[in-house]
Parts: C-alpha cells; sequence; structure tokens
C-alpha cells in the first residue's frame, strides 16, 4: 500500500508545484513550506529542491533572484507557458482520472 | 555567499549533503547544495537554538535521499546481474573455442565487473585458464596418447579407472568454476 502511495504522490507532486505557481510566482522557500504544510504531500522537503531544478531544465518554470527584505536572496519561480499547457493538459486528465477511481472504489462498478 | 553563519549542525548537514551528491555533475551538485543553504538560511533565525536546528533539518530529510531524488547514485548494486555476468561466465567457460579469443573476452569482463572480489576473479581465471577448451585439447591428446600406449588388450578395468579421474577433472574444475562464479554474482547481487 505504502509504496503505491508514495509513487502516485512523487508522480503528482510535480504538477501541484506548476498549480501552486498558476496564479503568480512564489520564492523557493515559500513554495516549498506550502506544499509540505499540505497533509500528506511531502514527507522530506529537500527532495523538493532536485524536482523545482527538474522542472526548470525542462523549462516548465523559469526563476529570477531578487533581494529580500531579510536575509539571502531569493529565487522567484514563474510557470512559462510551457507549464501552462501542462498543467492545463494535466488538470483535464486527472479531473477524468480521479472521477472514474472514486466511482469505482464508491460503487465496484464502472459508472 | 553567505553573509551569516549556518548553526554547525546545519554546516554538518551541508556538509553531507555535498558528499551525497558527489555522484551529480559538479553545476548540479552546486546548486543543489546553494539551493538548500538559502532554505536553511530563511528557515532558522540567527542564534536558532539546537532543537529548532534538528526540527528544520529533520523536515528537510535525509541527505542521501535528497540526492537520490536529484539522480539516483549509480551503485556498485548495478552489481545487480544485468545478463554481463552471464556472458562473462559463458565466455570463460566455453570461449577459448573461438580461438581463444572468447577466453580472454572473457577474463577482460571479470575483471571489469564489480560483482565478483579479487579472490572470485582469481578463481575464475587462473584454476583453469581457457575453460572447457583446453580441456577438449588436454583429453584429446591424452586419448590419444593413452591409445598409443594402450595396445589391444592391455588397458584392464584397473587402467581404466585410474584415466578416467583426469578426464573427471578436466570436465568437472571449468564447469565448477562457472557454477561458483555464477553464485558468487547471485550472492553479491542480493546483499
Amino acid at each position: 500500500m505504502a509504496p503505491v502511495i508514495s509513487q502516485l504522490r512523487r508522480g503528482v507532486l510535480e504538477f501541484c508545484v506548476l498549480a501552486l505557481l498558476r496564479d503568480g510566482e512564489r520564492y523557493a522557500f515559500e513554495l516549498v513550506r506550502t506544499l509540505s504544510d499540505v497533509e500528506g504531500m511531502v514527507t522530506s522537503e529537500g527532495t523538493l529542491y532536485p524536482l523545482l531544478a527538474r522542472l526548470r531544465r525542462e523549462g516548465l518554470v523559469e526563476t529570477t533572484w531578487r533581494e529580500s527584505p531579510s536575509g539571502p536572496p531569493r529565487r522567484y519561480y514563474t510557470l512559462t507557458a510551457r507549464g501552462e499547457d501542462v498543467l492545463g493538459a494535466f488538470s483535464v486528465e486527472w479531473e477524468r482520472f480521479s472521477r472514474s477511481v472514486d466511482g469505482l472504489l464508491a460503487t465496484g462498478t464502472t459508472a | 555567499m553567505t553573509t551569516r553563519t549556518l548553526h554547525p549542525l546545519a554546516e554538518a548537514y551541508l556538509d553531507r549533503l555535498e558528499r551525497a551528491a558527489d555522484h551529480l555533475p559538479r553545476g548540479r551538485r552546486k546548486e543543489l547544495v546553494a539551493d538548500i543553504e538559502t532554505h536553511l538560511l530563511e528557515a532558522l533565525r540567527p542564534n536558532a537554538s539546537e532543537a529548532e536546528v534538528r526540527n528544520v533539518l529533520d523536515r528537510l530529510g535525509d541527505p542521501d535521499e535528497i540526492a537520490q531524488a536529484d539522480q539516483p547514485r549509480p551503485t556498485p548494486a548495478s552489481t545487480a546481474t544485468d545478463g554481463t555476468e552471464w556472458a562473462t561466465i559463458t565466455l570463460l567457460l566455453i570461449g577459448g573455442f573461438f580461438a581463444g579469443i572468447g577466453w580472454l573476452l572473457g577474463v577482460f569482463l571479470l575483471w571489469r565487473s564489480r560483482v565478483w572480489t579479487v579472490r572470485d576473479k582469481l578463481i575464475g581465471t587462473l584454476l583453469w585458464p581457457g575453460g572447457v577448451a583446453v580441456s577438449f585439447v588436454f583429453l584429446s591428446s591424452y586419448l590419444i596418447s593413452g591409445a598409443e600406449v594402450c595396445g589391444p588388450g592391455e588397458c584392464t578395468d584397473d587402467g581404466f579407472d585410474l584415466a578416467a579421474i583426469p578426464i573427471i577433472a578436466a570436465l568437472l574444475v571449468p564447469v565448477g568454476t562457472a557454477v561458483y562464479l555464477a553464485r558468487r554474482a547471485k550472492h553479491s547481487s542480493s546483499s
């Protein structure tokens, strides 16, 4: 059971990151803490940084550094046009997928 | 880059991360460590207590896990038997038939592999060099010379029993070596 859930979580996590950026930029620490505070989403905050780096390499997000009022400069993440497309496509698929799974779990038949 | 110093525990954590990520390309390792360092500077106020530092580090998770999330380390657990081992064992066993080159290739693969220990490799190389091909050369020359010595009716039952020993050994030793290497490979990949 547990490995399935953690695989599912790992697969979905990057889209949750993209979703958090839909309404505007966020800096890394803010992103990480927001996701980490969602129930059952992240087991170790540190593993989000490699994920963010990958999204950047894949061109789904882009970053700019800006001074912070307190502490070190912050790296702000924004969604690229490509990131928006990917997020949109996933949202549609997820909607359909989760509805099907919910239906099956609830009734044991295909609605 | 840092304008203030981190708690020694946090510094030690960054060192561990740096080591855990030593399989990553340099640029990616530096970036990962810098990202985590920035995180620590955000999460920890100056003069944070040890308990606060430990909490932040716990939330970050194990440095190994973070580095593996970036890119799995190509472990010597690619000791996982992947077919190369079988090719190696087969070449050592019967590769000698291909003008001897096959056996030499087998030896090359054997010594390059991370699956076997040096002791295994020495056994695989030296116990019966050439594999079954050498057994055949050995046996045919033995049988020919045996036929010359053994005139009609001269070969008694006793003589035959004695003659059987090197024949059996010539077949058992290379096959036994192959079985031994196969078992060691299996043992190594499951541990």
